[in-house]
């Protein structure tokens, strides 16, 4: 790898990273949306640096044309083979083109249904318990699937009975029959440790996998008192349903 | 891809670098061409929904540690350029025995990525700080620094004592893995290296050392990376909860993990926060196993000190990782 594509390879990835920072809502498929700033900063530093880099590249290459056998950069690439790099650049280097590329061909989607159906492991508690608001008195109330959850299981008093709530999530099937799963990815960091909250919902057809929908209904208190082994979801009963487009929020 | 290093060859670009330089960067345009012509053929058949999804996951885990891995290594070069290197060993105490735990220390307060941790440990050691000080400021620099810190608490939000755990479990491996090659170690057995240093101006020289951590740096995270995401879509989440349920198994495996993955520092609290399945004392394994021990470092080392050193060095990091953390986990987790 020589200097110009070294730099030509930062200033690509710079470039990707803007791309789906600056210019777009992409990145809140991979990461916070508190994460921007800094996204946009680093991608910012490595255009910066890339083109640095290759103004110097330049220069030193004209230089080096007028006096052969002068070359100001002698020590820094002496130095590099000490520190046991081939001349250049590392080869290693070339992988930064694959996030690139997969920006770019692949333009990866939020995790959908595939993810939310292969992952069963029970999500976490990260809420306090007894610590839910009182719910506003009128109209359906709309709620994120996991406070839904965390009501539905952890409310000691119980203030989703009767109550009409819409949830906001795509859709997910189910294996039991009569009933599928509005479903909404919780992500802690980045979509890696990303993990599904389901609710299943009863008495409405089921939509498409992966749609986006809006469910308005009501909550099917559960009969056991203790909570069975294995994964259990709350349940909705379905009223209404809408589909809506794919908010640019994936994740709660 | 060391191998060639150290070869007593001289490269055969030697002597025709002006030629090299000066030619067009075939690599770069064949990647430009890949990826205009792939948006046209390629894009419409890339829907699979597992190719998605791993795709998904491979580029979160590299724009999530992207901003880390950049400040770092600015921080490093502005270290290795603007901090003379007279300073070090003025700082450092003459007594070796004390002169390691303030090394380690100092390894905590100065951040530095662990692919920059071993020419700067390498370039204490040319400038007479004892080799053991500089040993264990090559394993505290990595794992405890600030950025790493932070990173580490934002990947694990709520858990404040995994920040402090990382922290006591790796300073405690640096700074005994130092005292103990101060006691047993040869100096035969670690080669140092001489170091030239690229004169020029200080901007210069910074620019050249945050490309070259950058490039170095940012290679391996992708192979992290790539790693990652393969076993979060391929491996099934049964298997890993399976070996997740026996402890001692957890750890272990975690441990391995880290050294198979490579990840930077800076970005291995991501990774570990998704490996959701494992006890927190695995995690914590991962942690301080990642940035001591791993492939791309025992390469560096290799290239660097020489291999006497690294047989030794590397199995004594991580037995006594595996060993700290496990105890650590144990108390604090």
């Amino acid at each position: 790898m020589n200097r110009v594509t070294q730099n030509l390879v930062l200033t690509l990835l710079g470039c990707a990273v803007l791309r789906i920072s600056a210019f777009s809502t992409t990145y809140l498929n991979y990461v916070k949306p508190g994460f921007q700033p800094f996204l946009i900063g680093a991608g910012t530093a490595l255009v910066i640096l890339g083109v640095i880099g290759l103004f110097h590249a330049a220069r030193t290459t004209k230089d080096t044309k007028g006096r052969p056998g002068e070359n100001s950069n002698e020590h820094g690439r002496s130095d590099e083979n000490v520190h046991g790099h081939p001349h250049g650049g590392p080869r290693v280097a070339w992988l930064l083109c694959l996030p690139v590329f997969a920006i770019f061909l692949i333009a990866p989607p939020a995790l959908g249904s595939f993810a939310a159906s292969r992952d069963d492991t029970p999500p976490p508690l990260d809420q306090p318990l007894s610590a839910f608001p009182p719910l506003a008195d009128d109209g359906p109330v709309d709620m994120p699937i996991g406070e839904f959850i965390g009501r539905a299981w952890d409310d000691d008093r119980r203030s989703l009975t009767g109550r009409e709530v819409r949830l906001t999530g795509f859709v997910v099937p189910a294996k039991k029959k009569g009933q599928w799963y509005v479903t909404r990815m919780q992500i802690a960091c980045c979509a890696a440790d990303a993990f599904p909250l389901k609710v299943a919902v009863r008495g409405l057809q089921a939509p498409p996998t992966d749609t986006w929908v809006e469910v308005t209904g009501t909550w099917i208190p559960q009969t056991f008192k203790k909570m069975p082994a294995g994964v259990v979801y709350p349940q909705l009963t379905g009223k209404g349903l809408a589909r809506i487009e794919p908010p640019d929020e994936p994740y709660e | 891809m060391w191998t060639d290093d150290d070869s007593p060859l001289p490269p055969d670009s030697w002597g025709r670098a002006s030629s090299a330089r000066g030619a067009l960067p075939w690599g770069f345009t064949l990647v430009i061409v890949l990826l205009v012509v792939g948006r046209f053929t390629l894009t419409p058949h890339l829907t699979a929904p597992a190719l998605q999804t791993w795709s998904t996951i491979f580029v979160a885990i590299c724009v999530q540690a992207l901003p880390f891995l950049v400040f770092g290594v600015a921080l490093s070069a502005a270290i290795t350029a603007f901090v003379p290197a007279s300073f070090w060993t003025r700082a450092l105490p003459g007594n070796p025995a004390v002169a390691v735990p303030v090394a380690g220390v100092a390894g905590a307060v100065l951040p530095g990525c662990e692919c920059a941790s071993v020419p700067v440990a390498s370039g204490l050691m040319a400038r007479g700080v004892a080799p053991a000080a500089a040993l264990a400021f090559l394993l505290a620099s990595p794992a405890i620094n600030p950025i790493v810190l932070v990173a580490t608490a934002v990947a694990f939000p709520g858990q404040p004592l995994m920040v402090l755990a990382r922290f006591g479990a790796s300073l405690t491996v640096a700074v005994l893995v130092g005292w103990l090659w101060l006691r047993f170690g040869r100096s035969q057995w670690l080669r140092i290296p001489s170091h030239p240093h690229g004169d020029g101006r200080k901007w210069v020289r910074f620019g050249e050392a945050m490309r070259h951590d950058l490039l170095h740096a940012g290679g391996f995270l992708i192979v992290g990376g790539l790693a990652a995401a393969t076993l979060n879509v391929a491996v099934p989440r049964e298997w890993l909860t399976t070996i997740a349920e026996v402890p001692w198994l957890a750890i272990l495996v975690m441990a391995l993990l880290a050294v198979l993955l490579s990840i930077c520092s800076e970005a291995d609290a991501f990774v570990a926060a998704s490996m959701t399945a494992f006890s927190p004392t695995a995690k914590l394994a991962f942690l301080v196993v990642g940035p001591m021990v791993d492939l791309k470092l025992i390469a560096l080392q290799a290239g660097t000190f020489g291999g006497a050193f690294t047989a030794r060095f590397v199995p004594l990091t991580f037995a006594l990782a595996v060993l700290v953390s496990t105890l650590f986990g144990w108390l604090l987790l």
